[in-house]
């Protein structure tokens, strides 16, 4: 496992790759954004979108997933995030867009919790094209050291 | 076909200022897990037992489930505005542009009621793309406990009234 400690300003990862379905925008639409944009062709050309493109927070949630699946891969100690200090929606996604996204720490601090630390990271995800559809920096919590993933004893991750 | 949009106001009536509880949500395991599950591959948002194993010590909500819950509130509460003010025409809201110090505070978990509040802080005088103007608001969300879980600054487009001499303030 990496932990906290192991990091420094000037790392970087590229993630993997998903492609957004219209299956999949659809869906998270009709429970979460149900605006004509998200969930109507027509209504989608008309908008200022110009076509049917994902709920700006699934792009959020997707960021968060290729975030997880890199740190994962990367054996990080990592409990998500604790917070985004801006966040920025560039162009919106369609469906059939294929996203990925670069992870760059800029900063390291301690976290008021005991036994984490805090790494602020640039975010910057962008379409098949090249072109950035969302731009952040957040702030991920990651286990100081090994001892902080035993507290009951057991063996995880 | 009516066309339905969720914005009742243009952007010139809506005032700083303005303060709404917009709704409140209870978060159950199965959908904590659903969320989890597609957004947040970890085991303190996917499996009940080994999170108690995590430093969590137990099942939380992604950050990114509270957002989506804030988002499914603020359309229905919308569309109710809307409803009540009678509101037939085009008027329309844009997309969020930016948001701005997120903070997830403490964590939201399974059976724990979150009450989302917003208060329009400020109206930047810009207009985007000729007709629309931007509203920025200060968004709180507290749990049953009245504890502050989430909380953050968005930036939304909202159409100017094209009858109001537009193109200024």
């Amino acid at each position: 496992m990496r932990y906290w400690h192991d990091f420094k300003p000037g790392e970087s990862f590229i993630t993997p790759s998903l492609t957004v379905t219209q299956e999949d925008i659809l869906e998270f639409a009709a429970e979460f954004d149900p605006q004509p944009y998200h969930l109507d062709s027509r209504a989608a050309n008309e908008s200022i979108f110009g076509g049917l493109c994902a709920s700006g927070w699934q792009v959020t949630a997707l960021m968060m997933r290729l975030i997880t699946d890199t740190l994962q891969e990367q054996s990080v100690a990592t409990l998500g995030s604790s917070g985004v200090r801006q966040l920025r929606w560039k162009m919106p996604v369609f469906s059939g867009d294929t996203l990925s996204a670069s992870l760059a720490v800029v900063a390291s601090h301690p976290s008021a919790q005991p036994g984490l630390g805090e790494l602020e990271c640039r975010i910057q995800m962008r379409n098949q094209n090249g072109v950035p559809v969302l731009e952040s920096t957040i702030t991920l919590l990651v286990e100081l050291h090994e001892i902080a993933t035993r507290i009951s004893g057991d063996v995880h991750g | 076909m009516d066309k339905v949009y969720i914005r009742s106001r243009w952007f010139e009536d809506i005032p700083v200022g303005e303060f709404h509880v917009f709704g409140s949500h209870t978060f159950s395991e199965l959908e904590i897990v659903e969320f989890g599950k597609k957004y947040a591959p970890q085991l303190f948002h996917t499996d009940p037992q080994a999170a108690l194993d995590t430093p969590y010590r137990g099942l939380v909500a992604s950050g990114w489930h509270l957002t989506a819950i804030w988002m499914k509130l603020m359309v229905s509460y919308s569309y109710m505005e809307r409803f009540a003010n009678g509101v037939r025409d085009g008027r329309r809201n844009g997309a969020g542009m930016a948001i701005e110090d997120l903070v997830w505070h403490r964590p939201v978990r399974p059976g724990h009621t979150i009450t989302f509040i917003y208060d329009i802080v400020e109206k930047p005088d810009r207009i985007v793309r000729d007709k629309w103007g931007i509203i920025r608001s200060r968004n709180e969300d507290y749990n049953q406990y009245n504890q502050l879980v989430m909380s953050f600054m968005i930036d939304i487009l909202a159409e100017r009234n094209p009858g109001s001499g537009a193109h200024s303030g």
